[in-house]
């Protein structure tokens, strides 16, 4: 039998390599667990442990190429994000600013305030009119102050149903009844025009000479006429200009007009009402987290 | 192709069947970069050569898979026996016969490979060589075409098969 073998395997040498191979794998698929184990150790050492290496880079490149790309679109996204909440942060302290002012008036001041946005200041170099976003379909009515937080903007010229247009203190016609809010002296301010129609400043006409008036004065509507209420801020004396019989008063209001996004129309004085002033205490300390409650009760809120 | 340059190839297939392979399978299959060099074994270097190179690569990609330490060498080995015989009493430069020899060859590694492992299911066995089997085998016809005319084009006799003059 082995001399048959023997002679088979001389004639045929690739039939014998493959009988080899075939016995010493399957004496390989029969060797004991352990021995499997530590023949398999043995041979993945040297060998394929580089080719293992190899593997494992080439997956990690790979990995990396794709984690590279997810970044990538994660840090567009988050920039995306974060202009957006840049945004969104200063309209936000634009809103805490307007709901400060609204807490600020005192009770026996408070005004029915309606909020408008404005959308179109038309004129050229000088500011005529300033269209805001309510109309008469809110209760808007020609005559009506408009106000920001900073002081008075104008006044409603003329409304349409859904828009209104304001005539503002750089306008032509505008004429305030403005008092001096530490000496009390009144007059009456309008907005003054240079040779080429250029804004030069405002001027507060029939002042009585060596009135106690100095620049640096407040200066603020006095209630006469009957547009505006009395003690809205108007802007501040910049310079006097002493007469024989009157004063000229220069005077830089307080509103930068050409910069205003959001305006209150006063509509007129509101009753006090508990349930209105617990709705507005519930709204604001929502709005104004970090700023405690007793604030708001001190500004005179029930 | 020298015997050293066939070792080369060997270990280029192995590098190729552990790292490439799974990152460029299609619907589960994968090529046989091994079945592909022992092929191009069989072209240049005999029966002998190829089936000792088919053993031990077999045993190298066994260690993975201690508990069937030998399985793959044996499906490698025997493979590579009836590619490279096959090869022997064919026109070998011919594509069509290459192909048809590397597709015969997966299909028979596979075969040899999957009654072992499962011990002769010829359920599973069935369904994984319908399955994968023929997809990976035709991937790997493929891949061999495209080598095939880059070999072609270089002037690479060992892989094309063409004879010297």
């Amino acid at each position: 039998m082995l001399s048959l073998l023997i002679r088979l395997f001389r004639g045929n040498r690739d039939f014998a390599t493959l009988v080899i191979c075939v016995v010493l794998s399957a004496i390989a698929l029969s060797l004991p667990p352990a021995a499997k184990t530590v023949v398999s150790s043995i041979m993945s050492v040297p060998i394929l442990r580089p080719v293992k290496r190899i593997a494992v880079a080439a997956d990690g490149l790979t990995r990396i190429r794709s984690e590279n790309a997810r970044l990538r679109s994660l840090v567009m996204k988050l920039v995306e994000e974060r202009a957006n909440l840049v945004s969104l942060g200063h309209e936000n302290d634009r809103l805490r600013e307007l709901t400060s002012f609204i807490v600020g008036f005192a009770e026996e001041e408070r005004f029915d305030l309606l909020p408008a946005t404005v959308i179109g200041m038309p004129g050229g170099r000088i500011i005529e009119g300033i269209e805001i976003d309510a109309g008469a379909a809110s209760g808007i009515e020609p005559g009506m102050p408009v106000i920001v937080p900073d002081g008075l903007v104008g006044k409603i010229s003329r409304t349409l149903e859904t828009r209104s247009l304001v005539e503002p203190l750089t306008s032509a016609s505008s004429a305030v009844a403005v008092t001096i809010e530490r000496s009390r002296v009144r007059g009456i301010i309008r907005p003054r025009y240079g040779g080429s129609a250029e804004l030069l400043d405002w001027q507060m006409d029939y002042v009585p000479a060596r009135s106690d008036i100095c620049a640096g004065d407040r200066v603020i509507t006095s209630g006469l006429g009957g547009v505006y209420p009395a003690g809205l801020i108007v802007g501040d004396v910049t310079a006097v200009d002493e007469g024989p019989l009157t004063m000229t008063i220069h005077v830089s209001i307080a509103v930068s007009l050409s910069t205003i996004e959001q305006v209150f129309v006063l509509r007129g004085l509101v009753a006090p009402s508990p349930e209105r002033d617990a709705m507005m205490q519930m709204l604001l300390r929502e709005l104004l987290a970090e700023d405690a409650p007793s604030d708001l009760s001190d500004r005179g809120t029930p | 192709m020298k015997i050293r340059a066939f070792a080369v190839l060997c270990a280029v297939a192995l590098v190729l069947d552990t790292a490439l392979a799974p990152e460029i399978e299609i619907l589960g299959a994968r090529p046989d970069f091994l079945v592909l060099a022992l092929v191009y074994g069989g072209l240049g270097l005999g029966v002998s050569v190829p089936v000792i190179a088919g053993f031990l690569m077999g045993l190298m990609t066994d260690s993975e898979l201690p508990e069937y330490l030998g399985l793959n060498a044996l499906a490698l080995s025997v493979t590579a026996f009836a590619a490279a015989s096959l090869l022997d009493r064919l026109v070998k430069s011919h594509i069509l016969v290459q192909c048809s020899v590397i597709f015969g060859a997966i299909l028979l590694r596979d075969t040899i490979f999957y009654t072992v492992y499962y011990r002769g299911s010829i359920g599973i066995f069935g369904h994984l060589l319908l399955r994968y089997s023929l997809i990976g085998a035709g991937y790997t016809v493929a891949i061999g075409l495209i080598i095939h005319f880059i070999a072609r084009l270089a002037n690479w006799r060992a892989i094309t098969g063409a004879p010297r003059r």
